[in-house]
């Protein structure tokens, strides 16, 4: 594999241990993935296990053995970079059922390597939703640890990057370099099969929930193929997007999509094929949509326990729908709300009165952390509007001791007012 | 019927031999499966309540969150871990993971590989040359 001057001073230890590994680990990286070269990125997005991966018991040491190396003598960063949220804001870890000694060693684990990725210059955003603050370039080569993030930045500005984990872009990130394979190279990046949506259903029509449960039917459809969506409305909204691709990038694994008439890439179905003829061509209708939503509905009855939204990050818009069925109303006292957002949209929803409208229903809102992860070890049924999120909570459990309820951002916060679950299903 | 097939390997790791388990369904590794015990738990997975701990395991490609690789590698340090990987396309989380850990992982093969194997199928897996055999 070719490598320049500046890369093989890395490696030679020029630039301290903690590069020195970094490099080693992109360019093995490289040399599985079948690269020639590596490529300079402009930007990264960090995902330290030590920050968000259950910073405590065992898999708090697991996730130091895993970066201890890496960072050791590091003191900067060679791209600008932002972070992923925290495992818990610990405000909320006792409604989320964390034992005290849990949450002490959470604060100590988790503030720990906090204030290690401040100290080398991370912008500490804390966000999910890293493209608010950061937004990519056309082409640009970045790399980020955040499943709907790659999909964003490849799919929506045209930037390049492949599904990077924890690891490999906190070695890209000091290094500057990651591999050039994957979605980096235009070969991988054209659509393979075409996604409609059936005839008797209408995008216009939709709520939030059911561009989620259409993203889970067509994951279900296309697997890693990657997908070419036809006949969605050009006006679609950063919220309804976000419920699209937070889905599939969890459910496909996949780096990059393609929207026609409304990505980047993808101006006709014709140029986001590259001219090849689909594979595949799917229609996901009524059947296969409600198939969603019952395989998202893993409880039965209709109590519910906590309301946790907020994975990808609350939108403004739904936050408002939360502010709105709650407002001026309190939560059933046998029910948890906690939903959050990122400090960025938190500062924006209490200047416009929304914080407050939810606070004073008995909810909990706050801000830079993972209620995906964090949410995942409450006894009870859990509802949520996040299929990415209902994920981690249903599949958390072999036992299935959290049973979740899916629906609309609206019927979930009805939810938390009713303790009953009346959702679409 | 023996039955070998080339395709690439991510690291040279020598040749190791197991019992496979197949699905054709995508795996995530955090979420998809309970790293405490190596069951698929994943609602809808075809393999859902398969156990993948020492097997080869074989399948279309990863899936899940980027956190993903931190999953597999919990799973791997719980002593859960399949012993090595075969897939169609070498999904970055899983291969990152793979290689965090020295797990041999083969991708790219002549043909979809979770369509060739079956569970319970006695494979022999060399990292070094690249390919898999049915014993």
């Amino acid at each position: 594999m070719y490598l320049n001057k500046e890369q093989q001073e890395m490696l030679a230890g020029n630039y301290g241990r903690g590069c020195q590994k970094a490099i080693e680990i992109i360019i093995q990286l490289a040399e599985a993935q079948g690269a020639q070269e590596l490529v300079k990125i402009s930007y990264a997005h960090l995902m330290p296990p030590d920050v968000m991966f259950y910073p405590y018991g065992r898999q708090g040491k697991w996730a130091n053995d895993m970066t201890g190396e890496l960072t050791k003598d590091v003191d900067h960063l060679r791209v600008p970079a932002t972070i992923e949220p925290k495992f818990c804001n610990l405000a909320v870890a006792k409604t989320l059922q964390y034992p005290d000694n849990i949450i002490e060693e959470i604060r100590d684990i988790q503030g720990r390597a906090t204030d290690f990725y401040e100290r080398i210059g991370v912008i500490p955003t804390y966000s999910a939703l890293p493209f608010y603050v950061r937004p990519g370039r056309f082409g640009e080569h970045v790399s980020i640890a955040e499943s709907i993030s790659i999909l964003w930045y490849n799919t929506m500005f045209g930037s390049r990057c492949e599904r990077d984990d924890g690891v490999t872009s906190l070695s890209a990130a000091i290094t500057g370099y990651c591999p050039l394979a994957g979605a980096h190279l235009q070969e991988n990046r054209y659509g393979e099969v075409v996604i409609r949506l059936g005839k008797e259903l209408d995008f216009a029509k939709f709520d939030d929930a059911d561009w989620d449960a259409f993203s889970l039917a067509s994951s279900r459809l296309c697997k890693e193929k990657r997908p070419v969506f036809v006949g969605v409305p050009r006006g679609i909204g950063i919220t309804e997007l976000k419920h699209l691709l937070a889905v599939i990038a969890v459910e496909s694994g996949l780096a990059i999509m393609h929207i026609e008439g409304v990505t980047p890439e993808a101006p006709t179905l014709e140029k986001a094929l590259g001219g090849a003829k689909p594979l595949t061509e799917y229609t996901i209708g009524k059947n296969e949509l409600m198939e969603a939503y019952e395989l998202a509905n893993t409880a039965t009855g209709s109590e519910v326990d906590f309301v946790l939204m907020g994975c990808p990050h609350l939108t403004l818009k739904e936050i408002r729908d939360i502010a709105e069925v709650l407002d001026g109303k309190k939560i059933n006292k046998n029910v948890r709300l906690v939903a959050v957002t990122t400090r960025m949209l938190y500062e924006q929803a209490r200047d416009l009165g929304y914080v407050d409208t939810i606070v004073q229903s008995g909810a909990e809102f706050t801000y830079d952390m993972c209620i995906a992860f964090a949410g995942t070890q409450v006894k009870g049924t859990i509802a949520t509007n996040s299929i990415k999120a209902d994920f981690f909570y249903a599949g958390f459990s072999a036992e299935g001791k959290r049973k979740v309820r899916f629906g609309s951002t609206k019927d979930c916060a009805k939810a938390a007012l009713t303790g009953k679950w009346e959702g679409k299903v | 019927m023996k039955k070998k097939m080339t395709g690439k390997s991510i690291k040279k790791l020598g040749i190791i031999e197991g019992e496979a388990l197949v699905t054709t369904d995508l795996v995530a590794f955090w979420g998809g499966t309970d790293w405490e015990t190596g069951d698929i738990v994943e609602a809808g997975h075809e393999a859902k309540g398969k156990n993948m701990t020492g097997k080869i395991l074989v399948f279309p490609a990863g899936k899940g969150g980027a956190g993903d690789t931190f999953g597999w590698y919990y799973l791997y340090r719980s002593g859960k871990a399949p012993v090595a990987l075969l897939c169609n396309r070498p999904q970055n989380t899983t291969l990152a993971g793979a290689l965090l850990t020295d797990t041999p992982m083969l991708y790219a093969f002549e043909e979809e590989v979770e369509k060739v194997i079956k569970t319970g199928d006695r494979v022999r897996v060399d990292s070094d040359k690249g390919t898999v055999e049915v014993l």
